[in-house]
């Protein structure tokens, strides 16, 4: 912009440079109104419940004047109505209780077993090469098709509940985890070395901690696959359970009780990322 | 390319013109018979609507009907009260129930019925309870016994099992597998004692020595296990095809069980009915290997269509006891007793 030899096309179709100011000193200064700012959009704090709260009384309006079908539907207040009896009946407890030591139980194991294959993985040649293949190959399989088989290898009583939850939560961190090894910047590792620094060294203080954003960037992902797996996990004779209730509620089509187990869910995600991301507050305080 | 997109039209125009100078009667029936959607399980109780088309018994009837397959009982349900599916077969679930009291979907004719002296449910018990003793069904109480899911049909034939005797279901452990592949696996291997099985699957599993046979459901609880269901809105609004499909669905019944369940059966009409079944259910395998499952699979079907409403009320009854559907639903939601014989 600042460049003198700037033209334009005149008339004549001959460019002609643009005088770097203006010849007549008396011409008047335009006022240009301030064009910068803009382009920046804030969080309003108070427009996210409000949607919210014309969202469900749009619902529940188009519920009662029969607009929207309960079959279709159902309306907010009986979703509420079934939240308050899965309270008051103490079943929330039950359900919670069993979901949350299945999720805790699987997520941690799983969480840490896909941390150390991970960091293996990353580390050492015979590890990848041997882990790597496995671990593309077993992550795609469904583990709900493998249903079946889990009742006979972990049984149908907790086993194979954590198991499932194991399984989904492993093979995100494993790769989580390599990749963020991957990713860390060699010539951190490289000023490592010339500083003489030993290979344990070299791990614990600039591989590790290089890789940690993207190892809680898995976790997060672990988690809430674990939550989706909670359901396939619940679906194998569990008696109690935030899954075995949404189950139930669909087997039975009381759409007012699924609903309002899809929103203990989403909570429950809701919860999980909110920890995580005290985790990576706590963690990576380092970066700030 | 404008020159084929300027053609297609008039190419379009002379193929409907060819279309409506042809003179063949059948034709014009087509365009005179109601489209009917029948969502359809690849099952042998599904069996009688696929002779009655098969031999031509919804055509006679005026009515064009289209197969829609499906995985399970309950989504016929849910895309019937959509509007999707016209006609489809389910037990009578806690599930079904729901849709009824929605007012989207009432049974119409009965289907699948218990009879005794016709194999039907069978009662297994696994080779592991067995040895430990389980080896009637009066030794039920307190073992563990496998199911689909909460409200479902095998919910309710424990439930009926459990009448019979002196004891109540919550005396036994009542295990949610969600599909029947994973009761049998819990079965094989001895993780669940007992379970209700469809005969095929149950004949198969004893033959093989996988499981032992503890008795037929029959000789506890002779009751209405499917039913066939439509919309409300056809029902009030398509009054005379609900009338027609339920009269040829009610033929398809009568050929089959005159054909399968006859004690002594004619070799060549059995054969040919098998075939006709083969084209929908086990397709999958060679005639030789879907002849035996079928045969083995074939239960009672009742018989005119007629609904067994004395059970379906005792049914509803118990899983509103249950606290599984709720009380608002009537008989009057769930069953329409205009159109066949009930009883």
């Amino acid at each position: 912009m600042h460049s003198p030899d700037r033209t334009v096309q005149t008339p004549t179709g001959v460019a002609e440079p643009i005088p770097l100011r203006p010849v007549a000193k008396d011409v008047e200064t335009r006022r240009v109104p301030f064009r910068g700012a803009g382009f920046s959009p804030k969080a309003l704090w108070y427009v996210p419940p409000l949607v919210f709260l014309l969202l469900l009384a749009v619902w529940e309006a188009g519920s009662r004047f029969g607009l929207i079908s309960p079959l279709v539907l159902p309306a907010p207040s009986e979703v509420l109505t079934a939240f308050r009896n899965l309270v008051e009946s103490g079943m929330l407890y039950n359900h919670l209780a069993a979901s949350l030591q299945r999720l805790v139980i699987g997520f941690v194991c799983g969480t840490i077993l896909g941390t150390v294959v991970g960091v293996l993985i990353g580390l050492y040649s015979l590890a990848r090469s041997a882990f790597r293949p496995l671990v593309a190959a077993i992550f795609p399989i469904p583990k709900i098709a493998l249903l079946p088989l889990f009742i006979i290898w972990f049984g149908i009583g907790e086993g194979s509940k954590v198991a499932t939850i194991l399984f989904g939560s492993f093979f995100p961190m494993v790769i989580a985890t390599y990749g963020g090894i991957d990713a860390v910047d060699r010539s951190l590792i490289r000023m490592g070395q010339s500083f003489n620094m030993s290979r344990a060294a070299i791990i614990r203080k600039i591989v590790l901690p290089s890789a940690l954003p993207a190892i809680l960037n898995g976790m997060r992902i672990a988690a809430s696959i674990s939550i989706i797996l909670l359901v396939a996990a619940e679906m194998i004779g569990a008696e109690y359970g935030i899954g075995a209730y949404v189950l139930l509620a669909g087997n039975l089509m009381a759409t007012d009780q699924l609903i309002a187990g899809v929103i203990v869910l989403s909570m429950l995600g809701l919860i999980v990322s909110w920890l995580i991301s005290l985790a990576e507050r706590h963690f990576l305080r380092w970066r700030n | 390319m404008s020159f084929t997109k300027t053609l297609r039209p008039w190419l379009g125009a002379t193929l409907m013109a060819a279309l409506m100078a042809m003179p063949f009667a059948a034709a014009e029936q087509a365009k005179a018979d109601d489209k009917v959607v029948v969502g359809a399980l690849r099952f042998t109780s599904h069996s009688a609507g696929f002779i009655a088309y098969e031999k031509g018994y919804f055509k006679e009837e005026g009515l064009d009907v289209e197969f829609k397959f499906f995985q399970a009982a309950q989504p016929i349900a849910v895309a019937t009260a959509a509007g999707d599916v016209d006609f489809g077969i389910a037990g009578v679930t806690g599930g079904f129930m729901s849709l009824a009291d929605k007012g989207a979907v009432r049974l119409v004719a009965g289907v699948l019925h218990e009879k005794a002296g016709v194999d039907g449910m069978m009662i297994l018990a696994s080779n592991k309870a067995y040895d430990d003793g389980l080896t009637s069904v009066d030794q039920l109480e307190g073992h563990s016994i496998a199911m689909t899911q909460v409200g479902s049909t095998f919910h309710y034939m424990t439930a009926r099992i459990a009448d019979h005797q002196d004891w109540t279901i919550d005396d036994v452990k009542l295990v949610p597998l969600q599909k029947v592949g994973a009761m049998i696996a819990a079965l094989k291997s001895g993780q669940v004692d007992a379970m209700i099985m469809v005969p095929h699957i149950a004949k198969a599993l004893v033959e093989s020595g996988d499981a032992k046979m503890l008795g037929w459901l029959y000789d506890y609880a002779e009751y209405q296990i499917s039913g066939l269901f439509t919309s409300v809105k056809n029902i009030e609004e398509n009054r005379d095809m609900v009338e027609r499909f339920v009269r040829a669905y009610a033929r398809g019944i009568a050929d089959f069980n005159r054909v399968m369940l006859a004690e002594n059966p004619d070799a060549g009409e059995q054969e040919e009915m098998i075939k006709i079944i083969h084209n929908y259910v086990y397709q999958d395998r060679p005639f030789e290997k879907a002849a035996p499952p079928i045969l083995a699979g074939s239960m009672n079907l009742n018989e005119g269509g007629a609904m067994d409403v004395t059970d379906i009320e005792k049914q509803m009854t118990w899983f509103q006891e249950q606290g599984l559907v709720t009380k608002d639903l009537t008989m009057d939601e769930l069953v329409d007793t205009s159109f066949v014989e009930t009883y």
